[in-house]
């Protein structure tokens, strides 16, 4: 099995919710795996029961081979990053990463040789006697992750470690911690509600909502073909059609468009999504023969947003709103206009298929 | 959103670890805290070992002794109404104006925190009583101050700070955007004034008003001291038990004493957790420039009320240095050689002895200082126990939450609720057994100081210990520390503020303090707050204001120790987390 991670019908109830309903995950040693959800979704209750600090209803979790659910914390030798950094406020940054040595019985000698690697690795050599509340919480992050790496941990847990910095500084440490992962080949679990993070920085994404896994994937998978509209909505941005599905034609509103997704047909009603960027926009009088004309709507642009390399269009096709991303460039040259009539050109090919049912788009 | 935080942690060895701890605490708050007042209870409806009403219809149907009640009721409700009025307009001068001086206002108005209650009654006494320097001295008239009248304004100047603490942070908490809301709406200042400002504030009002009857009706200094023949229920009590044995009878009025007090406290604390829900977060904006009038109109007031404080306490020092109030002022510092006493502190007086050259300034150190001695060690004593036992029992309420937190938390608040001379009496009643073997030892006053005062000191735990993210913790137990080493390493840092001015507050008390150790003291074993008492009712005036000085200056003493060790004033971080801008 070797340092493989199981969770086996994992679930928490308190009470009468059940935060998190009967899961199942194989983690690989080295693997960095991320954990993607909306708020309340019970993530974190996962982590937390991982790490020991939460009691496991049901099901089991499984380490090298070995049920650990009562294992206390301490015994788990798991290391943590949270959310609030939490660095003890009374000691220096070299004292805090020391603790976890000073915690294990390290010898003094060996302790101050990891501290100083340690310091390297997110290279705060020069920041090691400050307090904490002297650092930036850039800083402070860096030296929570390595506070946690030090004691060289089975596996590294991190609950959002980035959700309270600012977006700039979010992207830079983003990096830095996919770098570490690789450098150091660690096992990471890492929890985060923002998509972008989750499939920038993770070898396999999980998708979570309520308390249940909606799917486990290679990020580019959970982008490209989402198993359910909520996926499809949570990560990344789709638009929605409700309709009913003949064949591959599916009736939405005053339109038919056709479609072209293979596999299982669902007859009947469905919801179709569809990716902005794969939307196509023409204006009146373009040539657009050779295009289905079932799949091309008129609409009027309401709402220009700049993206920075994309630029956002809000369009109205019969009182419903349609986002489409152009490429900035195209955008400029073709020179589209706010209170614009246009053309929408939805492939069929672009058009992911789901029952209707489960989720509301 | 996080899920509510779990109970049932996995942690076997911490586990064992709080639950011992819980049952150790659980059980010295049922021994020296619930046993005594249930005692109390037990012992008012005995008579000759049977069970009866009878002690409560002596008590109701002696109108001497039944005029207690009435007496307290009369002084308590009198004092609760002057002072929440004019403690209310204090802390409005001090959140709503912009006059000037509000810092050194705010350190006055907390002085007679620092010094015992009977303070306030020698003072009264010296300027208004029989040789007072104002009615004998200088008016030349034969009105004096005793009974009600001293009793009510002695209070009123005692519950003072009180009062304040509560209003003040209600009226700082109160968003001021909303007055300016309402003048911008065409309201005129007084209409804004009374219909936004004193609605917004009344939880606060109503339990400073709660506060004040509480701490009125259970004082025992004052009353003593100035009230004369003019009898209160704690005064009572205290009579009934030193002056007739009538123990039965003390039993009663003290289990008559305790539903004003329990009810008064209970309201207390329900106001003031629904004043604190209306608090906003936001940040205050600016105060506009109060108009002159109303500027100079509030520093006057506040001006005048600081100096009635300060009065006070120049009256008892000058009184203390002079030769014959108010007839002799040359000074002299013959008062502070106390008449021997018969009490006993020998680990001081040997200590003295081999430290001073012979004389009869060593017999005064040595002997006659010897209550002072005995105050000063009960108060590190309890300065030091209290605060730990009190920021542990924070801890374990807080963090670690384990079955029956709940009926600890209510335990450790309970205290604020009983009258020391209740517990006091208790005390007698329930430990003076031959057994039982601390009875008439220090550790029997310790333990009791410790206890009453209690409720603050978890308080202001549990209020720290809120602030400390539970992240810390967790990230110490993850990086493999144990639950003792997580208090002491990472806990017990970052309580060292609070646990600083927790200690502070418990050796005030313990200085200060007179209704509840006044039952436990003993010929040999005696206290300087106290002596103040004994010395007063000798005839030795002079002599009880140069003991007060004393305790007033070495509460002075600690408070600047602690200043200098923690960078921070002790007193302001215990009473208010917010200090004056």
């Amino acid at each position: 099995m070797g340092r493989n991670l199981t969770l086996e019908n994992l679930t928490k109830r308190y009470g009468t919710l059940t935060a998190v309903d009967r899961v199942n995950l194989e983690i690989k040693e080295g693997e960095f795996i991320c954990f993607l959800g909306p708020s309340g979704c019970g993530k974190t209750t996962i982590l937390r029961m991982i790490t020991g600090f939460e009691t496991v209803t049901d099901g089991k979790v499984i380490f090298e081979g070995k049920v650990i659910n009562h294992l206390i914390p301490q015994k788990r030798e798991f290391g943590i990053v949270f959310q609030s950094y939490a660095l003890f406020p009374n000691m220096t940054v070299e004292e805090n990463i020391a603790f976890g040595l000073k915690m294990r019985k390290m010898n003094p000698k060996a302790i101050s040789k990891r501290v100083d690697q340690m310091l390297d690795l997110v290279g705060l050599r020069d920041w090691r006697t400050l307090f904490p509340a002297q650092l930036s919480g850039g800083q402070q992050q860096r030296v929570a992750l390595v506070r946690a790496l030090a004691p060289d941990p089975q596996v590294l847990l991190l609950d959002e470690p980035l959700s309270a910095l600012d977006a700039k500084i979010r992207v830079r440490l983003r990096a830095e911690v996919k770098r570490l992962q690789q450098e150091l080949k660690k096992t990471m679990i890492y929890v985060t509600h923002d998509q972008e993070e989750a499939l920038s920085i993770a070898d396999r994404v999980v998708v979570m909502e309520k308390g249940q896994f909606r799917q486990v994937g290679k990020p580019i998978d959970i982008y490209k073909c989402p198993s359910s509209d909520f996926v499809a909505d949570f990560v990344g941005t789709s638009n929605f059609f409700k309709g009913l599905r003949t064949h591959d034609r599916v009736q939405t509103g005053p339109w038919e468009f056709e479609i072209a997704q293979a596999g299982p047909s669902q007859q009947g009603k469905v919801v179709l999504a569809i990716r902005p960027e794969k939307i196509e926009v023409f204006r009146p009088g373009e040539p657009a023969n050779h295009l289905r004309v079932s799949n091309l709507v008129p609409g009027k642009i309401d709402v220009v947003t700049f993206l920075g390399a994309a630029v956002r269009l809000v369009v109205n096709i019969n009182g419903e709103e349609v986002i489409s991303d152009v490429i900035e460039k195209e955008f400029e040259q073709r020179g589209l206009k706010q209170g614009e009539d246009i053309l929408l050109y939805f492939p069929p090919e672009a058009f992911l298929v789901y029952p209707e049912g489960e989720v509301a788009a | 959103m996080n899920p509510p935080s779990s109970s049932s942690l996995p942690f076997s060895r911490d586990k064992m670890i709080t639950g011992i701890a819980m049952v150790l605490f659980l059980a010295m708050l049922t021994f020296f805290l619930l046993y005594p007042v249930v005692d109390i209870c037990r012992l008012s409806f005995l008579k000759e070992g049977k069970l009866t009403f009878e002690n409560y219809l002596t008590y109701f149907t002696s109108p001497r002794i039944f005029r207690s009640f009435t007496n307290s009721l009369y002084v308590s409700l009198l004092t609760m109404i002057i002072t929440t009025v004019t403690a209310f307009f204090f802390a409005y001068g001090l959140t709503r104006t912009t006059m000037p001086g509000k810092g050194v206002f705010y350190t006055i108005s907390t002085l007679p925190l620092i010094a015992p209650t009977i303070i306030q009654a020698l003072a009264l006494i010296l300027l208004f009583g029989r040789n007072g320097l104002i009615t004998r001295y200088l008016l030349g008239t034969d009105w004096n101050i005793y009974g009600a009248t001293g009793i009510i304004i002695g209070e009123c100047l005692y519950c003072f700070p009180n009062a304040l603490f509560i209003l003040y942070t209600t009226l700082s908490a109160v968003d001021t955007r909303l007055d300016e809301a309402a003048q911008s709406l065409g309201a005129s200042a007084l209409k804004t004034f009374w219909k936004v400002t004193l609605p917004s504030a009344k939880y606060g009002i109503a339990s400073a008003a709660a506060l004040t009857f509480n701490l009125t009706i259970t004082d025992f200094g004052i009353p003593v001291v100035i009230g004369g023949n003019y009898s209160v229920l704690a005064t009572e009590i205290v009579s009934q038990v030193f002056g007739l044995q009538r123990f039965d009878l003390g039993a009663t009025i003290s289990v008559i004493l305790l539903i004003p007090s329990i009810s008064a406290f209970v309201i207390n604390y329900y106001l003031t957790r629904k004043s604190y829900a209306l608090i906003s977060g936001q940040a205050r904006p600016f105060l506009q420039p109060s108009r002159p009038l109303k500027k100079w109109g509030f520093t006057v007031y506040c001006g005048l009320i600081c100096s009635c404080i300060l009065i006070v306490f120049a009256t008892v020092f000058l009184g203390a240095f002079v030769k014959t109030w108010p007839y002799d002022f040359s000074l002299t510092l013959k008062h502070f050689d106390f008449p021997s006493l018969g009490a006993h502190a020998p680990l001081w007086t040997s200590f003295w002895i081999s430290v001073l050259p012979e004389g009869t300034f060593r017999t005064m150190i040595a002997y006659k200082y010897a209550p002072i001695w005995t105050s000063l060690l009960v108060s590190i004593v309890v300065a030091i126990v209290g605060a730990s036992l009190t920021l542990l029992a924070g801890y374990i309420i807080e963090k670690k939450k384990p079955k029956g937190e709940q009926i600890l938390y209510t335990l450790s608040v309970l205290p604020a609720a009983i009258p020391g001379v209740v517990m006091g009496l208790g005390y007698v009643l329930a430990f003076n057994k031959p057994y039982f073997f601390i009875y008439g030892t220090i550790w029997i006053i310790i333990i009791n100081i410790v206890i009453s005062n209690f409720t603050l000191g978890v308080l202001t735990s549990i209020a720290n210990l809120k602030q400390i993210d539970k992240s810390i913790e967790e990230a110490a137990v993850s990086l493999g520390s144990g639950p003792v080493s997580t208090f002491t390493k990472v806990v017990f840092p970052l309580s060292r503020v609070a646990f600083f001015s927790t200690a502070t507050f418990f050796f005030m008390r313990a200085m200060t303090t007179i209704s509840a150790v006044i039952f436990l003291i003993s010929a040999t074993i005696k206290l300087a707050a106290i002596e103040i008492i004994f010395l007063d009712v000798d005839g030795r005036t002079a002599s009880a204001n140069a003991m007060c000085t004393v305790v007033v200056a070495i509460v002075v003493g600690a408070l600047l120790v602690m200043r200098l060790a923690t960078g921070r004033s002790a007193l302001g971080g215990m009473v208010s987390s917010k200090q004056p801008g």
